[in-house]
């Protein structure tokens, strides 16, 4: 009874994760085509929101669950997947709160990382798994993505630079809306799995399903409802961040950046190597408004962008630790992660009400 | 220090990554760009009543779009099989 509330409470706070994942990762996909006008808010975020759950499915295999590279597999607990999860949710919020783009992938991974520290020790944690699946990609990504934005920005200006500006807009717009469908899509198969696969993890641990065992059916559609409709709740914050503020976006350039943004994203896919999609989408926006001049980019929001990535996991690491250890604080079983469960959702409808005092920091367009 | 990191860094996959990236991005975007430019110059030269001409650029444009939906599908299928 007691592991079946926990085990309640992991996967409420899984399907939390996955909702935040998708609002918060919704400018990736939408903010160029709502800067270029590609497409209007509202209809850019359901499209999304429609292709992120679609994106779901799309791969049904059991997603490998991050925590297994990072992380030693005895260490994983239901208690150490929950405070891992707090970490990732809460790190999500604060990016969010301050409309700065930052990897949910790695939130996800240094809640559970600074979990399974606080839980188990140095030795629990993958040194060699976390240089090579995190930090060097989280390297890598941006670079890439920076390059191809900026050198397809440079052919895209060079072949129809001397055009009428008017059907050329439209010819790029239209394209945005496909590159963008394939990001969303993209993204529903890539981070709804990782939310499956905490969920199966903690129902092999429970002993409701065999190890090795393929994701039930609820858990896809739940974990497919959540990111989309995490998306559709659009994260207006960092899409104006991600649109508007790094660089005032053309057409063209919206379509440079989400065509490469897609193009590093699915090749990644294809040869097994994980990148961040948020840092390949900012990478690429950042690569085009470089490509066309140097000055174009403001690099004081860029640095901010980096600031916020370089954080990301040590800030989710630490919220990761302390919600472990607060947790142990009630004992190993259900009442600590049910304590700060209560904390969290009191937490967050003192923010809910305190926003409807004052407003909509940024209304939906 | 390179050694160790090539125990750690999967390098072969990694340099796939960066070529293949490059190479479709930059391409599909190349195509799409030629799409875009054999559609505009084929309404422009129609309407200069340069049939010749507008027949090679429209063409132009519906070959580089066939490219650039072949562009499209082989990424839903590297998705797919994942």
């Amino acid at each position: 009874m007691q592991n079946d509330v926990i085990l309640v409470i992991v996967v409420g706070t899984a399907l939390v994760f996955d909702v935040t994942n998708g609002f918060h990762d919704t400018a990736n996909v939408v903010a160029t085509s709502i800067s270029t006008r590609a497409m209007a808010p509202r209809l850019a975020v359901t499209y999304a929101a429609a292709l992120n759950f679609a994106g779901a499915f799309i791969s049904l295999a059991v997603a490998a669950t991050i925590a297994q590279d990072v992380v030693s597999a005895g260490a994983i607990t239901p208690t150490v997947v929950f405070a891992g999860l707090i970490g990732a949710i809460s790190w999500n919020l604060i990016t969010w709160y301050f409309g700065l783009p930052s990897s949910s992938s790695h939130a996800l991974i240094g809640g559970v990382v600074g979990a399974a520290f606080a839980a188990a020790g140095a030795d629990a944690v993958l040194g060699g798994g976390i240089l090579g699946k995190v930090l060097i990609p989280a390297i890598v990504a941006p670079i890439v993505a920076f390059l191809v934005g900026g050198i397809a920005i440079v052919v895209c200006y060079r072949i129809l630079g001397r055009e009428r500006p008017g059907p050329v807009a439209r010819g790029y717009r239209l394209g945005q809306v496909v590159s963008g469908g394939l990001l969303a899509l993209a993204h529903g198969t890539n981070d709804a799995q990782k939310t499956m696969g905490v969920i199966t993890l903690a129902l092999i641990a429970n002993g409701n399903l065999a190890a090795n065992s393929d994701p039930p059916t609820w858990v896809i559609v739940s974990a497919a409802s959540a990111i989309a409709l995490g998306t559709y709740s659009g994260g207006w914050r960092i899409i104006r961040t991600m649109g508007t503020r790094i660089i005032k976006m053309d057409p063209a350039q919206g379509f440079s950046a989400s065509g490469a943004g897609a193009a590093v994203i699915l090749a990644s896919s294809h040869f097994g190597f994980p990148l961040s999609t948020t840092q390949v989408i900012s990478g690429g926006v950042m690569g085009a408004g470089a490509g066309k001049r140097l000055s174009a980019v403001r690099w004081g929001v860029a640095g901010d962008i980096v600031t916020a990535w370089l954080l990301t996991l040590p800030a989710a690491a630490g919220i990761g630790a302390a919600t472990y250890g607060v947790t142990r604080i009630f004992g190993t079983g259900s009442l600590g992660p049910a304590i700060v469960t209560a904390i969290g959702l009191a937490l967050l409808a003192m923010a809910f009400a305190r926003r409807i005092r004052r407003g909509a920091a940024v209304p939906a367009p | 220090m390179m050694g160790m990191l090539a125990t750690i860094v999967d390098t072969q996959a990694l340099l796939k990554t960066v070529v293949a990236s490059a190479v479709a991005g930059v391409g599909v975007t190349f195509i799409f760009s030629l799409a875009i430019l054999g559609a505009s110059r084929f309404v422009e030269l129609s309407r200069d009543s340069r049939p010749a001409a507008a027949i090679a650029f429209g063409a132009l444009g519906i070959v580089a779009l066939l490219a650039a939906v072949a562009a499209v599908t082989v990424g839903i299928i590297v998705m797919t099989r994942k």
